[in-house]
């Protein structure tokens, strides 16, 4: 899976060090000194790409340099992970991923990559919110009666694939309310959301963009938000937090990493270029609609919430015997 | 009206000038695979497969589309002047076409199968426009115990109606249900038969293997086995294409019956365009007053099958597009396209991408518009086409695979897989095992797998649950009724043809 990765690493690398041959001494001066490679792990037109298609152009603007995506579908994201974590650290290749960088290493133990040692976290750039969603008909309006009406019979819970953001949801969700229920695992967000309005199972932890429209039509019900913040467009959806389930937080976050080794100077500057970019008013309102909240942040507060989440899905997953 | 607003919305995304682009280039060459004897379908869209990876999902799909109807019109091209099909499909064209064009009719032979697609592709549409949303709304009431059961119903049909030894398709869809499963498990991502390779993680790669078994085994098949084509001279009097009223008047109901015809057996898994084509001309030979006319030349044995091919291509999307499940081969590809994409198809598709779905409605009928328009004043080039001597035109088509390999996923083991898919494929026409049902088995069998492992962890382990559900027990028992009528007809076959050879040797 990594042979590809590690050819197309040594054409980098050479052309790198060309590159570098020639132009060392402008590139002790100013930051980017050539084209920025930002790595997509995930297939062109998804939710990741299409956010880092938009944010790309302000970055160019910002540099004058060219920033190119790279998209590394494969793994479920850790292919094109892996790849940035054997790249030069020297700004010019950067990873932009998912809460996936933190709950799929809690799962596959065999990865060629340590989440914690091999990068440095840049920015995280925004979150997609989480929600616990029923079919629209069903009888349970609150997370109480749901909870309730598992203990008289079991119920079942969607999610969008085994280790999944949707799949940690769900077992926090089982872990901290008891709630009786089976984890069945669909293939991707789509078929989750069919299966709540065909009535086969009964909750799903969903992206707020995932539940979408049917959410809007009343064809899925919210019972409540993944979190501590209620959601603007849903204002009557209480959050877990008001329930008094604190730990049940789950939001899908897209980040900026580097390859460990990168100077500290970089890393700085490159946060402080795209908190820049992400207080563009056209950018916002370009985003926003894609559910989309955005949000500022240094790299040492980001660096927290990794190690933070790094341990606590860990934990869940041995807990519940699903780490490999 | 929220049909007019739909069709509007397509009508829009099909003008677009890219898509329109891709439309007309994806009915050209599909034209062009489909008057190349010997080079079907399946192996065009295998070759052109990861070209559409670089487009937007609703363009490839509008592409690839274009290349399987179109090799529907051109594939009537070779059975009337060559009296060699130019695709499967078009194989009952040559009966009473080749007679035509003997006759010094090939003109007026091609300019009406021209218009017999277009007038069964037309019925196609608008069946596909009027019914696949209405089944999409019922689909809900789908559940993974109704979707194994139907893709099971799908495999089955698919392996015992084609053609042939029912036990030989059966087998195929075993080894293709093995090929699939190669890789990483989604329920619990354990690694299975990847033998050590790391490139095997993410699965034996689709387009390897179609390219391999259909296109590099078609070509090894071919090699010195079609010599350049033979053209009649006396079938290039193109001058006179224009059809008597007599031909005009014998056509009509033909056409509609064959389109009736081939709309039904599109829908269904496992028949598809030739079993229609087949079919209407068996009708139409069976309730003509005058049978004996046919093939000598009778214009009724060319509009029916012509049509009914090409409207079975349209409503062939019907529950690949409403229910996620193809009923064919082909299907299966294009579901492929979209599932690298990303786009999941199932009965959220046309709600969550109206854009996708009306505009490729649309594209179909702007796309048979373009065949209609192109077919009649290029026939011409076309039967020029017949003439390219096969030792060029199959090693180009066989860099052309190796490319599209290598870019796929740019990994040489792909190119390995191919030659090996390749090799794999050659053994099996020698020995007569389809590959239709192989490809059929290879994306269908982790689907199938992974609705059979839900439907058991929903049932609480009951695996009652597939004949307990009313949907789900009628496509059962349906399955088991296919099953023993394919077997019994072919046991039947195999009789008859070991009564013949009994007999020629006794004769002998």
């Amino acid at each position: 899976m990594f042979n590809q990765g590690e050819k197309k690493m040594k054409s980098i690398l050479t052309a790198a060090i060309l590159t570098l041959g020639f132009i060392q001494p402008l590139a002790a001066e100013e930051y980017p000194s050539g084209p920025v490679t930002i790595v997509v792990p995930y297939s062109p037109s998804g939710n990741t790409d299409v956010f880092t298609r938009h944010l790309a152009p302000y970055l160019e603007k910002k540099w004058g340099k060219t920033v190119i995506i790279d998209n590394r579908p494969g793994g479920g994201s850790m292919v094109g992970t892996a790849l940035v974590s054997q790249a030069d650290p020297d700004g010019h290749t950067l990873l932009i991923t998912t809460s996936a960088f933190v709950t799929a290493p809690a799962i596959q133990t065999e990865l060629p990559f340590d989440s914690r040692k091999d990068f440095v976290p840049v920015a995280n750039v925004g979150y997609v919110s989480y929600v616990l969603v029923t079919n629209g008909d069903s009888k349970f309006n609150t997370v109480k009666e749901f909870i309730e009406a598992s203990h008289v019979s079991p119920k079942f819970a969607a999610t969008a694939g085994l280790g999944t953001t949707t799949h940690f949801a769900i077992e926090q969700f089982i872990a901290d309310t008891g709630a009786d229920v089976d984890v069945v695992h669909f293939k991707g967000g789509g078929p989750a959301v069919i299966s709540i309005l065909s009535n086969e199972v009964d909750i799903y932890g969903s992206s707020i963009s995932s539940a979408g429209e049917n959410l809007k039509t009343g064809r899925v019900k919210a019972l409540a938000v993944l979190g501590s913040e209620r959601i603007k467009a849903l204002p009557d959806v209480p959050t877990t937090a008001e329930l008094g389930y604190p730990d049940l937080e789950i939001k899908q976050w897209v980040g900026v990493f580097a390859p460990a080794g990168t100077d500290n100077a970089i890393v700085e500057q490159l946060s402080a270029d795209i908190n820049e970019a992400l207080q563009n008013q056209s950018f916002i309102d370009t985003v926003t609609p894609l559910d989309w909240t955005l949000q500022q942040s240094k790299p040492a507060t980001f660096a927290v919430q990794i190690d933070k989440e790094l341990t606590k899905w860990k934990a869940l997953a041995v807990d519940k015997g699903i780490s490999k | 009206m929220e049909l007019i607003d739909n069709l509007s919305l397509g009508l829009s995304v099909a003008l677009s000038f890219n898509n329109l682009y891709y439309c007309f280039l994806g009915a050209l060459l599909g034209t062009l695979v489909g008057v190349i004897p010997g080079l079907g379908v399946l192996a065009a869209i295998s070759m052109l497969f990861p070209l559409t990876f670089h487009l937007e999902p609703t363009t490839a799909l509008i592409m690839l589309a274009g290349i399987w109807y179109g090799t529907t019109y051109g594939g009537s091209t070779a059975s009337i002047l060559l009296n060699l099909p130019g695709t499967p499909s078009n194989a009952v064209t040559c009966l009473d076409g080749y007679p035509m064009a003997k006759q010094g009719r090939g003109g007026v032979a091609l300019f009406m199968t021209t218009v017999a697609s277009f007038f069964g592709a037309s019925f196609g549409i608008i069946l596909l426009t009027l019914f696949t949303p209405v089944i999409s709304e019922y689909a809900l009431s789908f559940g993974s115990a109704e979707y194994f059961a139907l893709m099971l119903m799908g495999l089955v049909a698919a392996s015992t109606i084609s053609d042939g030894s029912a036990i030989k398709g059966l087998a195929m869809v075993v080894l293709g249900i093995i090929f699939g499963l190669v890789g990483m498990d989604t329920q619990t991502s354990t690694i299975r038969f990847s033998f050590g390779v790391l490139g095997m993680l993410e699965g034996v790669s689709l387009i390897a293997l179609a390219m391999g078994v259909f296109g590099v085994a078609e070509i090894i098949m071919s090699v010195g086995r079609i010599g350049t084509a033979d053209l009649d001279p006396k079938s290039l009097k193109l001058s006179s294409i224009k059809p008597t009223k007599d031909d005009v008047r014998r056509s009509w109901m033909p056409m509609l019956r064959g389109a009736s015809m081939g709309s039904f057996f599109g829908t269904l898994p496992g028949t598809g365009p030739s079993i229609a084509a087949f079919l209407s001309y068996a009708v139409e030979k069976r309730i003509s007053k005058t049978p004996e006319r046919f093939g000598h030349g009778a214009i009724e044995g060319i509009m029916a099958p012509e049509s009914a091919n090409n409207a079975a291509d349209v409503t062939a999307f019907i529950p690949t597009l409403s229910l996620g499940v193809p009923g064919s081969a082909t299907m299966a590809l294009m579901l492929g396209v979209l599932m690298i994409h990303g786009v999941a198809p199932g009965p959220n598709l046309i709600s969550s991408q109206p854009e996708l779905f009306w505009g490729l409605i649309m594209s179909f009928w702007v796309g048979n518009l373009i065949l209609l328009l192109l077919n009649i004043p290029l026939i011409g080039v076309w039967v020029r086409m017949l003439t390219i001597p096969y030792h060029l035109l199959y090693p180009a088509v066989l860099m052309f695979i190796c490319i599209g390999a290598y870019t796929s996923g740019f990994s040489a083991l792909n190119i390995w897989m191919v030659a090996i898919f390749g090799a794999l494929g050659f053994v099996m026409r020698i020995f007569r095992f389809p590959g239709a049902p192989l490809l059929l088995g290879f994306v269908l069998g982790p689907l199938m797998e992974e609705h059979f492992r839900r439907a058991m962890v929903l049932s609480r382990g009951e695996f009652t649950t597939f004949i307990e559900r009313p949907i789900s027990g009628t496509i059962i028992a349906l399955t088991c009724m296919i099953l023993i009528w394919g077997i019994m007809t072919s046991r039947a076959a195999e009789k008859r043809r070991k009564a013949r050879e009994k007999t020629t040797i006794n004769e002998s």
